[in-house]
């Protein structure tokens, strides 16, 4: 997994910035670090838009990196907890596909 | 301080209207400013609408307004912040009396949305996140957001789904009382925590509805009762993953500091405050990030009751997006058309003699926010 990694202060982002929202002054470096996480949050989106609607209920999960700063936002293919860990299965239609460890 | 002056203000009933339509609506309101002000001669007008062009196909609504009331060749716009264009269509109202530009802004604020299904509205909606991102691929929706910050918060602090629910039936018992509110139907807390789930942990009454309305103001440089002490304006991150403290929102934070610093008052000199409600969940964080209460620590309050129109700090006496409804480019207007009758005296829910009253506004998940704070003087 790619993450953007700050080269003056500790900001980390999954997606790169132009310059650091943090410090205002960095530029981000890519880094690449292994997917695995815990999961910060979730939700379980019973009314979807269209585009989801035939998926629905599903889970979105806010994942802390194990092994950087930054949080991904994700989606899971079974109800989950705060505190489970999950790893990446696949990347569909720009969306990261977690599974729980 | 701006020394610039809220002279008129009207609003429609919000709810389900459709046999009206957005012009009707927009042109009601403004016409019901105009007259409260004593029809003064309008300078330019700010429209905020969010989402006119994509379910309504109408745009330049700003002309529209000039050009049915009579208003002249003055300039005039469409503001679009999301839910926030109210907020921002008055900021640049005032702006624009403080440039010099102008002397007397008219600034209205409207939403036709009844018309349209469910799902279209939704999409539209949608447009109001980053819709070329991973996190929106996930499939991420706009209640879905503070349906992960609600389980967080849960996690990290002592308060549960019926905390969310008591500040839902506050605010529906605040909409008894106004005239105007979309939902004057009582509830019950057992309703409330039973409802329909539309995104783990928020039911249907956490979330606002679909409304149809509009409201509007008079603002000028000539004095009034009702000054506009300070208007600030913040964005903040538009992706959840972005978000540093998951439980902040920087926007609101950034824009009721700036607009404290510049009326040079702070959080416990406010009377009476309304505040973008989009979710209850959200009327949480926000009466922390303004300041009312500490940090994770709003769920106190709510039980206590103090954000009631009884409580020490009253937040929504309108019964905020919740269930005074939410027609979004006019909701933020008409929270400043609820705060100036409440320093005017003759509010719905009316509290004791208030002297200052904040406005806060989101647009996006945390992407704009306003705040206003209005004096009576
Ligand atoms: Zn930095």
């Amino acid at each position: 997994m790619k993450v953007f990694q700050c080269n003056s202060c500790d900001y980390q982002s999954i997606s790169n910035k132009y310059v650091c929202p943090k410090c205002l002054k960095g530029k981000l470096e890519e880094l690449e670090v292994p997917s695995t996480g815990t999961v910060y949050s979730f939700t379980d989106i019973h009314v979807a838009p269209s585009e989801f609607a035939d998926i629905a209920p599903y889970t979105v999960a806010l994942v802390q990196l194990d092994e950087a700063k930054g949080k991904v936002t994700v989606r899971v293919n079974e109800p989950v907890q705060i505190g489970d860990k999950v790893e990446l299965e696949n990347v569909e239609k720009g969306a990261y596909l977690y599974k729980k460890i | 301080m701006t020394n610039v002056y809220v002279h008129g203000i009207g609003m429609t009933q919000f709810g389900t209207f459709i046999d009206r339509t957005m012009k009707d609506l927009l042109l009601d309101a403004c016409i019901q400013a105009l007259e409260d002000a004593g029809n003064p001669k309008v300078d330019a007008v700010f429209v905020g609408n969010f989402m006119g062009g994509s379910i309504y196909n109408q745009e330049i609504l700003g002309a529209i307004v000039a050009n049915e009331l009579g208003l002249g060749f003055i300039p005039t716009a469409k503001v679009e912040g999301a839910c926030a264009s109210g907020g921002i269509a008055l900021r640049q109202g005032i702006l624009g009396i403080l440039s010099g530009e102008y002397n007397t802004v008219l600034v209205a604020g409207v939403e036709k949305m009844k018309h349209a299904s469910t799902a279209d509205v939704t999409q539209a909606i949608n447009a109001a996140m980053d819709n070329d991102s991973n996190e929106k691929h996930a499939g991420l929706t706009f209640p879905g957001f503070f349906g992960v910050l609600a389980n967080r918060y849960f996690y990290e602090t002592g308060a549960s789904k019926k905390h969310l629910a008591m500040l839902a039936l506050k605010n529906r018992e605040h909409a008894l009382n106004n005239p105007l509110a979309q939902f004057r139907k009582p509830t019950t807390l057992e309703e409330i925590m039973d409802a329909r789930m539309i995104t783990n942990p928020l039911g249907l009454f956490d979330c606002s509805p679909m409304t149809d309305g509009a409201a509007a103001l008079v603002i000028s440089k000539e004095k009034s009762a009702i000054h506009i002490r300070s208007s600030a304006q913040a964005s903040g991150p538009t992706q959840m993953q972005d978000a540093d403290d998951l439980l902040s929102i920087p926007a609101i934070r950034e824009s009721g500091r700036l607009a404290y610093e510049k009326a040079g008052v702070g959080p416990e000199d406010i009377d009476v405050v309304e505040i973008h409600d989009c979710f209850s969940m959200t009327e949480m964080i926000a009466i922390e990030e303004l300041g009312f209460f500490n940090k994770r620590e709003g769920w106190k309050a709510v039980e206590e009751g103090r954000t009631k129109s009884t409580g020490d700090k009253p937040v929504n006496t309108s019964g905020g997006l919740l269930s005074r409804g939410h027609p979004i480019g006019a909701t933020g207007v008409a929270q400043i058309y609820q705060l100036v009758s409440q320093l005017r005296g003759n509010a719905a829910n009316q509290v004791d003699n208030p002297r200052l009253a904040l406005a806060q506004n989101l647009g996006g998940t945390g992407s704009y926010s306003t705040v206003h704070i209005l004096e009576r003087v």
